[in-house]
């Protein structure tokens, strides 16, 4: 399992956080416990019960640069505001307010 | 009664007063539909997330209705028309009465919260013991 987790970490280093993971190196077993924070999920905290497609302020939080829709082992978001997230961020697309992928 | 977003983007070389023309026609295709205006929202020019119909840019019209019914002949109308790029007919009030009822409940949950952010502030001994159970939690 700690190999696993271990191979999902490195998308994570790709997109976010880079200059923390990156030159610090190490064994795998150590380097994984260097930038773990206690997430909580941003929608809960806030309080923003309905996510609307057309905050795009909000939604682009949530939009890396290559636009794709930040996943929530990262950001820490709950499942169900992750749900509504998506299909907001699904509707913000349709309506060409974010994109469906960049390069 | 259901609350639907009516969201269309214009093409930009549409003239400003066809603009108007054309959303006054929708305006009046969905009143005849028995719908109520709630709000409206003119955004303008905007730039589009990606070309459509290899245009960047677009009039962007946002139009809140009530209504009893659907909104299927302004959906037909707004496919038709050549001018609107794009059109999006969103229903919105179960998921905002979803929001309200889960609003009430949180409350509660603030009470809660204040034993959480303890678990912060210990740099790296501390964390280096949580991760094993949070690990199992995320499998």
């Amino acid at each position: 399992m700690a190999t696993m987790t271990g191979g999902s970490k490195r998308p994570e280093g790709r997109g976010g956080d880079r200059p923390q993971g990156g030159p610090g190196g190490g064994p795998g077993g150590k380097k994984k416990f260097f930038y773990r924070r206690k997430r909580v999920c941003k929608f809960c905290v806030e309080k923003l019960e309905y996510i609307d497609y057309k905050d795009v302020k909000m939604l682009q939080q949530f939009i890396p640069e290559r636009g794709k829709i930040l996943p929530r082992r990262i950001s820490g978001t709950c499942a169900l505001h992750q749900r509504k997230l998506q299909n907001a961020i699904k509707r913000a697309r349709i309506a060409a307010l974010l994109p469906f992928a960049t390069d | 009664m259901r609350t639907y977003e009516v969201l269309f983007i214009l093409s930009p070389q549409v003239p400003e007063e066809e603009a108007t023309t054309l959303t006054t026609e929708f305006k009046r295709v969905a009143e005849s539909l028995g719908a109520t205006l709630k709000n409206e929202e003119a955004w303008g020019r905007r730039r589009l997330a990606y070309p459509i119909n290899k245009s960047n840019e677009g009039i962007y019209h946002l139009l809140v209705y009530e209504t009893t019914g659907g909104l299927s002949e302004l959906d037909r109308r707004m496919k038709n028309s050549d001018r609107v790029l794009r059109h999006m007919i969103v229903r919105v009030d179960e998921d905002i009465k979803r929001a309200d009822k889960l609003a009430k409940k949180n409350p509660k949950k603030e009470r809660v919260r204040p034993a959480a952010p303890q678990a912060y502030p210990p740099a790296v001994p501390a964390e280096e013991v949580m991760p094993a159970g949070s690990e199992d939690a995320q499998a």
